[in-house]
């Protein structure tokens, strides 16, 4: 207890440490409803902490236009944490800024120079339509779930733990792919707005293990003629969602996914 | 059973599988269309190519059935890329103000669709030179070497060529990629042999232009100090074996 009151007080006594306020020139794009038309509008932000996050930047943004009497930026943030996917937007061209592995919510100001102008846009992909400001619809990523993205199990009590042998790299790559946080950051960098890497990625998560066994066929071709119906591009292999991963899904997951559906095609029950 | 077949043309992963395979089998035919044209390189004044030309000639019905079978491969490739090219546009009809890529994409990978269209109306040029033109009565050969000697034909054949090149370096790769014959270990050996065979198939069709028309202009400057030489008669008995 002490102890943290010292540090407290360190801190306090060495104002040098304060780093410089950014000046920021932001042109956000502004679009009040699915149906209405959008446009940029410039806001300029002169006292920026560089200790705070992209979201609290625009969380500050936002308390200046309601004290204007004016409309505040929608956008989608929930866990703040970069584990739950609900953030998005496009920050300078790139879907979750320029960071790799990171979510927007985990950026912070001191990445950025003081003097910058940085563009804010939604996803953009005819699968996301864009609902208010920066907030788009994803939910086709729920309905390609709702396809087949799910195993049959026997409700009830937990199963006992380690009754079901996997081998650990089987595991371990399982695992991998059920990193994805769903975010859609691969449609959004994709220059085809694919949603090859997301459904990769849920399709091999639940095909390496044997509780996924029983859908397996069933699943990726549902999953896949879901993911065709909303409207996604196809893959033409650039590797570009891999590098806009936050969560870094890899596209060797796209190669199984690919495996997987010939196979339920030509011997699939 | 149908359904299934069906969905080969019409699902996203179905259509790149046949684009893939198409792709793989034509690059088959390159390798074998290289190795054949190598004998232009003989120096017996174009007998050996023109004896490959009459022996292809003589498979007579059989030639037509697999050239049948290249032109709706190359024609299934096209539409197939046509048909995934427009899809992908329209997949995102409001584009971004400011667009960023992260480096993953290549010139290669990013200009798929130019190169695969260059090469389309190179292969127009190259079928109306040599094989929907009459023969020349000096044979294939002399054809051949006459058009790449040509400033203009040695042009298109370059340019031709080397969009191939460019267009191959992705394509090996991304078909096996697509036919999810890649993965742990095989992604480095795959994207290496792509590179190779891009390198040695561009490589390899550019010598013919640009041998071609370096010794035609050498064959030019020496013409302008000698008299020009009769054509060979050898060649004209190689002409009627073909006929």
């Amino acid at each position: 207890m002490s102890s943290s009151h010292d540090t407290h007080a360190s801190h306090a006594a060495a104002p040098t440490h304060e780093k410089k306020h950014l000046a920021l020139t932001l042109h956000v794009w502004r679009q009040r409803a699915a149906t209405s038309e959008g446009k940029f509008v410039t806001y300029k932000l002169d006292d920026v902490s560089p200790d705070m996050s992209f979201l609290e930047m625009l969380d500050v943004l936002n308390e200046r236009l309601i004290a204007n009497g004016e409309e505040p930026i929608a956008f989608d943030h929930d866990c703040r944490e970069g584990i739950c996917g609900a953030c998005s937007l496009t920050i300078n061209g790139q879907p979750h800024g320029f960071e790799r592995e990171t979510t927007t919510c985990q950026i912070h100001m001191r990445r950025f120079e003081d003097g910058q102008t940085i563009y804010i846009e939604p996803f953009r992909a005819n699968a996301f339509p864009v609902v208010k400001d920066l907030v788009v619809d994803r939910g086709a990523f729920d309905r390609i779930i709702a396809a087949g993205g799910f195993i049959t199990a026997r409700a009830g009590s937990a199963p006992d733990a380690n009754a079901l042998p996997i081998a650990g790299d089987v595991a371990e790559s399982a695992m991998d792919a059920a990193a994805c946080i769903g975010c859609g950051a691969c449609v959004a960098s994709c220059k085809n707005a694919s949603a090859m890497l997301f459904v990769s990625a849920k399709v091999s998560h639940l095909a390496l293990l044997p509780q996924g066994q029983a859908e397996r066929s069933r699943r990726v071709l549902a999953m896949v003629e879901q993911m065709d119906k909303e409207g996604f591009g196809n893959c033409t292999n650039e590797s570009e969602c891999e590098a806009a991963c936050p969560k870094g899904i890899s596209v060797a997951n796209i190669a199984r996914l690919n495996r997987e559906y010939l196979r339920a095609l030509a011997c699939g029950d | 059973m149908v359904r299934r077949i069906a969905s080969l043309w019409s699902s996203s992963i179905g259509k790149k599988a046949l684009m893939s395979v198409t792709g793989l089998l034509l690059i088959g035919f390159l390798v074998l269309h290289l190795v054949g044209n190598l004998q232009l390189f003989a120096d017996d004044g174009g007998k050996s190519f023109d004896a490959y030309a009459a022996k292809l000639k003589s498979f007579g019905p059989l030639l037509y059935v697999a050239e049948f079978g290249l032109g709706a491969l190359f024609l299934a490739h096209l539409a197939l890329g046509l048909r995934v090219t427009f899809e992908n546009r329209a997949a995102r009809a409001q584009r971004y103000a400011l667009e960023r890529d992260r480096g993953a994409r290549s010139f290669a990978s990013a200009t798929m669709v130019v190169t695969g269209v260059i090469v389309l109306i190179f292969l127009v040029i190259h079928l109306l030179d040599f094989r929907l033109r009459e023969m020349a009565p000096d044979g294939l050969a002399a054809m051949v070497v006459r058009r790449l000697s040509e400033p203009a034909g040695a042009l298109i054949y370059v340019v031709g060529v080397a969009a191939l090149g460019v267009h191959l370096s992705h394509a090996f790769r991304s078909a096996f990629q697509t036919l999810g014959l890649s993965g742990k270990g095989w992604d480095t050996p795959l994207a290496r042999l792509g590179k190779a065979i891009a390198i040695v198939l561009g490589v390899g069709f550019a010598m013919f232009p640009l041998v071609f028309f370096s010794g035609a202009k050498k064959a030019s400057h020496q013409a302008s100090l000698e008299p020009a030489r009769p054509i060979h008669a050898a060649s004209d008995v190689t002409t009627e074996a073909i006929r």
